[in-house]
């Protein structure tokens, strides 16, 4: 089989991110939290490629060591927000009735409440780490989830094939799983994509909250909410974290394009 | 001879695909002359529609004229500005779409959306224009048009928007009216009455017609002359009497042969073999060798020209050739009485309508103010009836009947509110694999993300059928039963065309070996010639396999060719069951009579009787008074129709009417 491109190309480039969190500190060459007053807001040079933040510390010993959190933040709240809400919608578009009624209105009451008052609600309970706050922006996410697999599986349910699987006896969660799901795969890895995002800027926003990553350590968004202050003065220091950010989410989205065109059968070139 | 209303000359269009262009009209002439209609008749991909929207101006921004012109009135169409093709839009041509359900916007008022071109064009005030929107929809046959042009469209029956579509077109008075399948979304009732309509219209208006549609039938009522497009290019055209008589295009001739009609019942119909090309590889020579029955040498190599109105070499030398009749027809099965393998008594299922808070109705006058009392729809009401082995119960009716809800329940897909089934002396959920289902679109019916051996194979795993290697022959078998080969094991559902699709559908249902398949508007979804050889499949199934099958559609004359007998249902009742022979001539009930009488047949004679039932179908409401038809009865005899349920004749042995009239 050929691999599509947008695949190879998101793939490799979110390999490398991962490469570089997993080795982080190996490969960070000052530790992320050495502070160095004389060296506040040095431009990028050889010395320091990204430059150096308000408290002297190199910008990219924190990016190395911050990424390991945000793609936690960002890959761990959307399989969180996956696992929970892929399966809620497909219930809720399934059965309808009853337990439609019943998952959407409890969706219903998770909405109301804004997202950052929600991952307060949630974090304020216990002690904050950082698999917490991202299982929180996780579980934030869950009804978006939940009403995009729902509006799929309500349209696919319809379907004659479906309509065929019931006449000959198929059991619901052969439906679901096997007719079903595999035709709604495509707007959710869209959405998922998006998420990966979303949840890094939210995590970010936790934490500035004090509710996610603890300073002197940080995290991309951290990063660039803390730099915010002194854009005008020193851009890099938002600059790069930026930068890592835009190329995680365009590696994401492109990995997302790529499996949506790998699983789509009509999309698959040199057959038939 | 004066200058046509339209003239199109040699016009190609080519549509962007993949890599290269894709032709979907090539080199296609017709005209439109003064006061008289042409009829462009094609499958779809015949590029009817393509040729429609050129001569409007509507075609997609990424279309690409090649070649030809279209004249209108002596003007040339593609050589004006912008500006003056839509003075001329809406104003002297204008078009009626085929879906009167999307054509009108549904946020305004049907009145306002037929003034739009009466103050575009004519530049009339509101004032104005409302008077002129009631007469119009007095002309279309609306009556109090006061009150419709006020009413938002979801308020009309599809008939109605489609008269006010018909009355927006014709509101600025064109000199030619483009018509695109506009009644193929309607029921035939309905279709009868519409194809009524632009019949009194071009007699009272004297307005050109250019007719697009795939039905011959509606060519034979409406059309003074034809014009048959295959594969972009006009194959035949000349006066409609002529052509529909005397086909002289072998494709003329098999899309005629393969037409199922009710006057005439043959064993098998024959059908057009093969799929359609692919436009953008076109095959050599003639478009037509791949499929032709009548095929040479010469036609393999040698592009055809029209000449003379038809677009084939052979043409005079075919001329009393017929198209060839399938081989191997098994002779009629005769019927054997082994009692029933289907008993249906007393059917009956009550639709819930809404969420759960539609069902709360506060009611202070009596008792607590709080009621549940959802609002409810009987979409089958009391039917019984029996398929014996290897028999075709044929069920004919409109939309919104309750056909399709009773299949279904036959197939244990919707639980009855009331009555008993019976399927080999079993529930359905007990008799899955004795009671199988096919169903009518080919592009919803399979699974896109799996392999046709995948699908075929399924039910085999699932009921321990067979398994390992075994399941690949078995799908092998089963396909050679639908007349596919092994190839088709490892395609996907977008690589096969409709016909192939349905076929498909069908081998899944013979899975697991059933004898009883409800086909749910199995072939409605299908071009002409396709329809045919997929109706010969099911015959021959059935000749084969002994299984008998519950075929539901709104097409008499489908049911007529391959039903034993007919049930005829209207508002989720049967009015009338018996033997095909029995219900298709009279004693009949008033609503088959008319529905036989809306079929437009391509050799209906002039003289035939015509039928029309009043207005559309009334909304289904609860429990009926009387009996269901009265409303549009055309033979109703009074007072008691409307307080009497009507009794059950028999008009012959095995042939039930319920009607107060007597037989």
């Amino acid at each position: 089989m050929r691999w599509p491109a947008s695949l190879v190309a998101g793939g490799s480039v979110f390999a490398l991110i991962a490469v570089a969190a997993a080795l982080g500190p190996a490969l960070a060459p000052y530790p992320y939290d050495g502070m160095d007053i004389m060296a506040r807001f040095l431009p990028p040079s050889a010395a320091h490629w990204f430059g150096t933040d308000e408290f002297g510390r190199d910008v990219l010993s924190r990016m190395l060591y911050g990424a390991r959190l945000s793609l936690l933040m960002g890959v761990g709240a959307t399989a969180v927000c996956l696992v929970i809400g892929v399966p809620l919608g497909l219930a809720a578009g399934y059965y309808r009735g009853g337990i439609d009624e019943t998952i959407m209105r409890a969706i219903d009451l998770l909405i109301s409440v804004p997202p950052i008052l929600m991952g307060i609600l949630i974090l304020s309970m216990t002690p904050p780490n950082p698999w917490k706050t991202a299982i929180a922006v996780g579980i934030i996410y869950v009804p978006i989830m939940v009403r995009l697999t729902r509006s799929v599986t309500l349209e696919i349910a319809s379907e004659e094939f479906v309509l065929a699987a019931r006449a000959r006896g198929e059991r619901p969660w052969y439906i679901l799983g096997a007719e079903i799901l595999p035709n709604a795969w495509p707007p959710i890895i869209v959405e998922s994509a998006l998420r990966v995002t979303f949840a890094i800027m939210l995590g970010a926003a936790l934490s500035f909250l004090g509710l996610g990553v603890h300073p002197p350590a940080s995290d991309w968004g951290l990063m660039i909410a803390e730099a915010r202050p002194f854009i005008v003065e020193a851009p890099w220091v938002a600059i790069a974290p930026g930068i890592v950010l835009c190329l995680t989410v365009i590696a994401v989205n492109l990995i997302g394009d790529g499996l949506r065109e790998v699983l789509d059968p009509r999309l698959k070139r040199g057959r038939g | 001879m004066s200058v046509p209303v339209l003239r199109v000359s040699n016009l190609s269009v080519a549509y962007p695909a993949g890599a290269g262009w894709l032709r979907a009209i090539e080199d296609v002439s017709f005209e439109v002359a003064e006061g008289r209609a042409l009829g462009v008749v094609g499958e779809s991909g015949s590029g009817k529609s393509t040729s429609a929207l050129a001569v409007l101006g509507l075609l997609a921004p990424e279309a690409r004229i090649e070649s030809g012109a279209a004249q209108f009135k002596g003007e040339s169409l593609f050589e004006l500005p912008e500006a003056a093709r839509r003075d001329l839009r809406g104003n002297r041509i204008s078009i009626v779409f085929q879906d009167p359900f999307t054509s009108l916007n549904p946020a305004l008022p049907v009145g306002r959306q037929i003034a739009e071109p009466l103050v575009w064009h004519k530049g009339m005030d509101a004032a104005a224009a409302a008077i002129e929107v009631e007469r119009l929809l007095a002309e279309v046959g609306i009556p109090r048009p006061r009150e419709v042009a006020l009413a938002y469209p979801h308020q009309l029956s599809g008939g109605m928007k489609q008269r006010a579509l018909i009355a927006t077109a014709l509101a600025c008075s064109p000199e030619l009216l483009i018509l695109d399948e506009p009644t193929t979304a309607l029921d035939v009732t309905i279709e009868a009455q519409i194809l009524d309509l632009l019949e009194s219209l071009r007699r009272s208006r004297g307005v050109s017609m250019l007719y697009i549609t795939h039905n011959l039938g509606v060519v034979a009522r409406i059309c003074d002359d034809v014009c048959v497009l295959y594969a972009g290019r006009v194959v035949e055209q000349g006066a409609t009497a002529a052509v529909l008589k005397a086909p002289r295009h072998p494709y003329t001739k098999g899309l005629l042969a393969s037409l199922p009609r009710v006057t005439e019942r043959k064993h098998r119909l024959a059908p057009i073999p093969g799929r359609f090309p692919d436009l953008s590889a076109p095959p050599p020579g003639c478009i037509f060798h791949p499929r032709c029955s009548f095929v040479l040498d010469r036609c393999r190599s040698e592009p055809q020209v029209l000449a003379d109105g038809v677009r084939c070499w052979r043409a005079a030398e075919l001329a009393g050739e017929r198209w060839r009749v399938e081989e191997g027809a098994i002779p009629a099965r005769v019927g054997k009485d082994e009692g029933a393998l289907v008993e249906v008594k007393d059917l009956a299922k009550t639709f819930q309508l809404g969420g759960l808070f539609d069902g709360f109705q506060v009611d202070f006058s009596r008792g607590f103010p709080l009621k549940f009392a959802p609002p409810s729809v009987r979409a089958v009401d009391g039917v019984s009836f029996s398929v014996s082995p290897g028999e075709v119960l044929g069920l004919v009716g409109e939309s919104g009947c309750g056909k399709s809800t009773l299949g279904r329940m036959l197939v244990g897909l919707i639980e009855p509110s009331a009555g008993k089934i019976r399927i080999a002396g079993g529930s359905p959920q007990s008799q899955r694999r004795a009671a199988q289902i096919i169903f009518q679109n080919p592009d919803s019916s399979l699974n896109p993300r799996k392999t046709v051996q995948s699908i075929v194979g399924r039910p085999l795993q699932l009921h321990d059928l067979a398994s390992g290697s075994k399941v690949r022959e078995r799908v092998v078998e089963l396909l050679e039963l639908v007349r596919l080969s092994a190839a088709y094991l490892g395609r996907y559902p977008h690589q096969l065309s409709g016909g192939e699709k349905q076929r498909v559908g069908i081998a899944r249902a013979l899975a697991t070996s059933p004898r009883f398949i409800v086909c749910d508007e199995a072939v409605s979804a299908l071009d002409v010639s396709v329809q045919a050889y997929v109706l010969n499949v099911l015959a021959d199934l059935r000749d084969r396999l002994n299984v008998a099958y519950l075929f539901i559609s709104h097409d008499l004359s489908v049911i007529a060719h391959i039903a034993d007998r007919i049930a005829v249902m209207y508002r989720g009742a049967i009015v009338e069951d018996g033997r095909t022979e029995d219900v298709l001539q009279p004693p009949w009930h008033p609503y088959t009579e008319a529905l036989l009488s809306a079929i437009p047949a391509v050799d209906r004679t002039p003289e035939s009787k015509r039928i029309r039932l009043r207005g559309d179908a009334v909304e289904r409401g609860e429990a009926v008074k009387g009996c269901r038809f009265q409303h549009r009865c055309p033979r109703k005899i009074g007072a008691i129709c409307e307080t009497d349920t009507p009794p059950v004749r028999e008009a012959a042995a095995g042939h039930r009417i319920a009607c107060h009239i007597e037989v």
